[in-house]
């Protein structure tokens, strides 16, 4: 039975002979499906060339290649990836890592040619009709991430317990914190066109990955001597265009920067830099101002075999980074970690010395064969609106100097600070704490004439300020100050509408009608620095070049038209001590070569 | 009376004396013996390999293996790539069956690197597994039935295997090699309506299967040609390294399924498919049967997988991804049998070794070579398939 | 595992061993014992199945490493036996007696790593390489990117830029 059965049973393939065929009639036009991983598209206004998908592709199919129409700029490399499909095999992890999600795929894979050449081409600089397909491969979007886009958080001091006290806020990373968030960098390197010092970023920051601080600090030094200072309070411009933020948090480049410094114990820089001999050239260099450009020209010419001289005009080097930032945001000890290295190459400093008043130019220029100026922005701007002559009015540069000379600075009950930059964050913050001490509690106010967005201080400056209970007003302007009975009572002011004109012009725009008053008795101008640069004398101006401001005229070695005679630092870029800082290396290269020429 | 109608039997003294190794003494000038290639472009041959015969009329007295005609040094080249580079070129090394390259190569690269995916990918994972048994098996049935001549067949599970990889697309993104199963965890959520789809699928699957087994179980062509042919014996298992349905087909119950429970297995319900015997017809009866408990696992799969959920767990950037050093050996049942991935890793972004086992690397070289003897030519693609080789793992 | 383990140890000297997991235990051995040891697991400790047989190159200590992957059925276990041979004139004793696919294995390895496996079968007959007359390439100093660079060409018209040296070329070329 059995057997009979298994010879008739195969003829029942014969049912599918009326059965319509499976088979798809055109599949030339059939879709693929959602997700296919198909040609790629790419997003040229959202790309940012940053190369990460060159990075992954294993098959090396990926090329970066200029694009017209995109131009090179901070944050953007100009760069477009161009694609050989020769190579590609379609894993679409260049769209899962990418760090901008502008590259994605479409679900088009039929594409016939008979020329091999158009199947390597930049996809969305050369058109292609799957272009505006939605459909196709996306980076997939629950909670799937190749690295990660979070920061590692930052130990800070709760509010509660740093509101009255200078000490330190921002803890700094242990090794493994430090190694987590080293871990994100993609190694694109785009921040290191933006940092003004063009600090190898990716490469400290994978030495930190690999836990080779020695190697780390190395490269610090070879572009910036001042990496304790700056790992605090750099204005970290590179964390701006870093491509990890496009889609996430930037790397904390600035906290991993303090982390190598912190991490190397200062006697071991010499041996871990190897700069134990210096030849010395026999050629003497007086710097004016021992400031972030001051010194970091005073490492850089030093290393060089020049020897320097700085004047300093107060009893401590550092400049601005002492005088004008607050303890809670840079510990002198930290300051004096940096400079003492700079100082221990044989750079020799006067401290109490004021060109001008306890030495001329002149005599700098006759005794040295150059100078390097770097005096800085220290004079406080006023808003000059009436009643800003009364005895109760400070400007904020002044008083911060003082906190820092130990003075004791007045502190009254209620105090509005004018002014929205980070200078206005410091002193109000240092008021907070003033007042907290004194008083038990925060009666400040920092009014600044930007909207919240456009406020140029750091966004948490501007948090933290809050946090330690002092009041943001931003968007007023201020009108006068309320003087009764000769006291200040507080301060008027007019809704400010707008700061800037069409062309980004100064020109504030004000709602007259929508006036109110800040009560004070005591008032604080920060709403910019002037430089002073009376110790320049007549007989040198006539022949240094100016611009209408007043500023001084350099080349691109900081070179002024006074060969001898070199200026970087906030009087000519800034304020902005990473700047500073890079205009010192500059003006040394610069004097090493106006040197040589001449000898 | 019908058997010596169609049976020829040989005069056995005129075949050669074994020589001390087991082999035949053969020489060729003697003019008794004919030597022919099968394959490397045979179309009874799953993939690029080719057996050198040694005929003595129309019967095989030596046959040998030769691969390499697919080498491309994954092994290798995966040395100078970092771990996440590795992942699009593991599916390639088993091209008709990827997924189980992928977990493999996961789960030991997570197992040296300590972790834990989210239990959303796990499941998406045995889905995954499942559904590459199923279209494996439905490519092997029609290369088993093509070989003995029954197009039809192929013909039909080729169709059923479409339907497969159409879900495959829309879940991964791929038909062949998905990509799906990354280091971390899955690279997608089911997609909407899948389950309906899936579940059509599976109903045009079972319907197909009926019919073949109508048409090409139950069929007496089949049975002559299959019944007692290409026996496997129970002691070979060891000797030769047998996995997988091969070793199944002789009553032994195993299956690394079972045997060693990964991914989601132990929470499912089923039973290793055995057989008494392992002939050609059993073993082909023993895919099928497997072919259709997959079917019962993926429908188990489906009823119990979160819709939503994390896809991959939280790793370092892969762009730098060290993964602590140590060696392990990851392992899966694939259709053919255990599948594994020896992964050794010295601390670097690099892998340090990574060495494939695949299945086919035992089945058809050795046991092939020594199961072929004495078979008529005319059975050698058939008997090829019954062991349910893939030769790129064999040479990676 | 352990208990087999400790029995072992008592005939065999047994080095370094790892728990990898709950069944996967890796040990190092010496390369005089490694036949008699595996014969014994093979025999007398259930572990009946090899898995694997690889090499790994471990260049940096002039050796290389053979890892043999047994399997134990009924204990559903693993051990992996690991052997150190010098990479000079690198030799191991042959198992294709205990079991046949080994021999495959040894081929692979003699063409591969370039470890002669003395008495294995066909083991100097090309394996996957036909004509291959060069350094066994899955040796660590066999350098597959110049190989690939030597022996194929690269497509023209392909070249890229490093995003951060192409910006310091366009944005501060003189810093």
């Amino acid at each position: 039975m059995g057997k009979i059965n298994d010879i008739l049973s195969p003829f029942t393939a014969w049912k599918h002979v009326v059965n319509k065929p499976v088979t798809i009639k055109d599949p030339v036009s059939r879709i693929a499906a959602d997700r296919y991983r198909g040609f790629h598209k790419n997003n040229l206004e959202k790309c940012i060339g940053c190369g990460t998908c060159e990075s992954i592709c294993q098959n090396a199919a990926i090329d970066m290649v200029p694009v017209e129409g995109i131009e090179t700029k901070h944050g953007d490399s100009g760069l477009r990836p161009r694609i050989d499909y020769g190579r590609c095999c379609w894993c679409a992890l260049c769209v899962d890592i990418c760090t901008t999600n502008s590259l994605s795929m479409s679900n088009e894979y039929i594409w016939i040619d008979e020329d091999p050449e158009v199947f390597r081409f930049v996809p969305g600089a050369e058109k292609k009709s799957w272009d505006t397909r939605q459909a196709g491969w996306q980076k997939p979007s629950d909670n799937y991430e190749l690295y990660d886009p979070q920061r590692v958080k930052m130990g800070e001091l709760s509010p509660e317990i740093r509101h009255d006290s200078f000490v330190e806020i921002v803890q700094g990373f242990s090794k493994e914190q430090a190694i987590a968030e080293a871990d994100r960098c993609v190694e694109c390197g785009i921040c290191t066109a933006t940092c003004p010092a063009h600090m190898g970023i990716p490469e400290y920051i994978k030495a930190i990955r690999n836990d080779n601080l020695d190697q780390g600090l190395k490269i610090l030094y070879e572009t910036n001597p001042l990496p304790e200072i700056c790992g605090r309070i750099c204005t970290h411009k590179c964390e701006t265009v870093c491509s990890v933020g496009h889609h996430g948090e930037p790397l904390s480049i600035r906290w991993l920067k303090r982390y190598i410094a912190d991490q190397n114990p200062a006697d071991k820089y010499k041996e871990i830099l190897n700069q134990g001999n210096i030849d010395d050239k026999g050629k003497k260099i007086a710097i004016i101002g021992a400031g972030p450009s001051g010194l970091s020209a005073a490492y850089y010419l030093s290393l060089m075999g020049y020897s320097c001289t700085i004047f300093e005009k107060l009893p401590q080097a550092g400049g601005m980074m002492r005088y004008g930032i607050p303890e809670y945001r840079l510990p002198y000890d930290q300051l004096d970690k940096d400079i003492n290295y700079i100082l221990s190459l044989g750079v020799d400093i006067k401290y109490n010395a004021t060109v001008g008043k306890d030495i001329t130019l002149e005599q700098l220029h006759n005794d040295y064969d150059a100078v390097y100026t770097g005096t800085g922005l220290h004079s406080g701007r006023s808003t000059r609106i009436h009643g800003t002559e009364h005895k109760n009015v400070y400007q904020a540069v002044d008083l911060l100097r003082d906190v820092s000379l130990g003075k004791e600075i007045p502190v009254a009950e209620k105090i509005v600070v004018i002014g929205g930059g980070n200078v206005a964050m410091d002193i109000t913050r240092t008021i907070a704490r003033l007042q907290k001490q004194k008083y038990g509690k925060v009666q400040v106010i920092a009014t600044s004439l930007e909207s919240e967005e456009e406020m140029p201080a750091d966004r948490e400056e501007i948090v933290e300020a809050r946090e330690e209970m002092a009041i943001i007003e931003p968007g007023w302007g201020p009108v006068e100050i309320i003087i009764e009975n000769d006291k200040i009572t507080g301060l008027k002011v007019n809704k400010c509408l707008s700061v800037f004109d069409e062309e980004r012009r100064f020109n504030p725009k004000f709602d007259k009608e929508n006036q109110k008053i800040f009560p004070a008795d005591m008032v604080i101008e920060s709403i910019g620095q002037g430089a002073d640069l009376s110790y320049i004398t007549e007989s040198f101006k006539e022949n240094l070049e100016m611009d209408q401001r007043g500023r001084i005229i350099v080349d691109k070695h900081f070179q002024t038209s006074l060969k001898w005679f070199f200026a970087g630092g906030d009087i000519i870029q800034g304020p902005d001590v990473i700047t500073s800082i890079a205009n010192g290396h500059k003006a040394a290269i610069g004097i090493d070569k106006f040197i040589n020429r001449n000898s | 009376m019908s058997k010596k109608l169609f049976t020829y039997n040989h005069d056995r003294s005129l075949f050669p004396e074994k020589g001390q190794d087991g082999k035949p003494n053969i020489d060729l000038s003697s003019h008794k013996f004919m030597k022919i290639w099968h394959g490397p472009q045979h179309p009874g041959i799953t993939g690029n390999m080719s057996l050198e015969l040694t005929l003595q009329g129309d019967e095989v007295m030596d046959c040998e293996t030769h691969v390499g005609y697919l080498h491309r040094g994954f092994e290798k080249l995966m040395e100078r790539r970092k771990y996440i580079q590795c992942f699009p070129i593991v599916c390639r090394v088993a091209v008709p069956e990827p997924d189980f390259n992928e977990y493999c190569f996961a789960s030991a690269m997570e197992e040296l690197a300590g972790i834990q995916i989210p239990e959303n990918a796990v499941w998406l994972r045995n889905l995954v597994l499942e559904m590459s048994r199923l279209q494996s098996y439905l490519m092997w049935i029609g290369g088993q039935a093509g070989s003995l001549g029954q197009g039809i067949i192929g013909q039909w599970s080729l169709y059923c295997r479409d339907l497969v990889l159409d879900r495959f697309e829309e879940l991964t993104g791929g038909r062949i090699y998905h990509m799906y199963i990354i280091p971390g965890g899955v690279r997608g959520n089911l997609p909407d309506g899948f389950l309906k789809r899936m579940e059509e699928t599976l109903q045009i699957i079972e319907s197909f299967m009926k019919d073949i087994k109508k048409v090409m179980f139950n069929n007496a062509v089949f049975k002559k040609r299959t019944v007692e042919m290409g026996v496997i014996e129970k002691d070979w298992i060891y000797k030769y390294g047998i996995t997988g349905p091969n070793a199944r087909a002789t009553g032994i119950a195993k299956d690394v399924r079972k045997d060693y429970p990964y991914l989601k297995y132990p929470d499912l319900d089923f039973e290793p498919v055995t057989s008494e015997y392992s002939d050609i017809y059993n073993r082909a009866d023993v895919r099928r049967r497997d072919l259709l408990l997959s079917i019962d696992l993926i429908r188990q799969i489906l009823a119990k997988i979160p819709l939503k959920g994390d896809i991959r767990a939280k790793t370092p950037n892969v762009l730098h991804w060290k993964v602590p050093s140590g060696e392990t050996y990851s392992r899966a049942e694939c259709t053919r049998g255990e599948y594994g991935y020896y992964l050794v890793s010295d601390g670097s972004e690099y892998p340090r070794r990574v060495n494939v086992r695949g299945p086919s690397y035992t089945h058809a070289v050795a046991l092939l070579e020594d199961m072929i003897i004495n078979e008529n030519i005319a059975d050698v693609a058939g008997l090829m398939v019954s062991l349910h080789t893939y030769p790129p793992e064999i040479e990676r | 595992m352990k208990e087999i383990l400790e029995k072992v140890k008592r005939v065999f000297p047994l080095q370094n061993i790892k728990k990898q997991r709950e069944n996967l235990y890796f040990v190092e051995t010496e390369k005089i014992h490694l036949v008699s040891l595996i014969t014994n697991l093979r025999d007398i400790n259930g572990f009946k199945h090899l898995v694997l047989l690889t090499a790994v190159d471990r260049i940096e200590n002039g050796v290389f490493q053979l890892t043999y992957l047994l399997n134990n059925d009924e204990l559903k276990i693993d051990l992996g036996v690991r052997v150190f041979l010098d990479r000079e004139n690198a030799e191991m004793e042959s198992i294709h007696h205990l079991w046949k696919q080994a021999a495959t294995y040894q081929r692979e390895l003699r063409e591969m790593f370039g470890i002669n496996f003395s008495g294995s079968p066909r083991v100097d007959k090309a394996f996957i390489l036909e004509g291959w007359d060069g350094m066994p390439p899955y040796r660590r100093d066999f350098d597959t990117l110049k190989y690939s660079e030597e022996t194929y060409f690269p497509r023209p018209g392909r070249s890229t830029n490093d995003p951060a040296e192409y910006m310091k070329q366009k944005m501060y070329p003189d810093e």
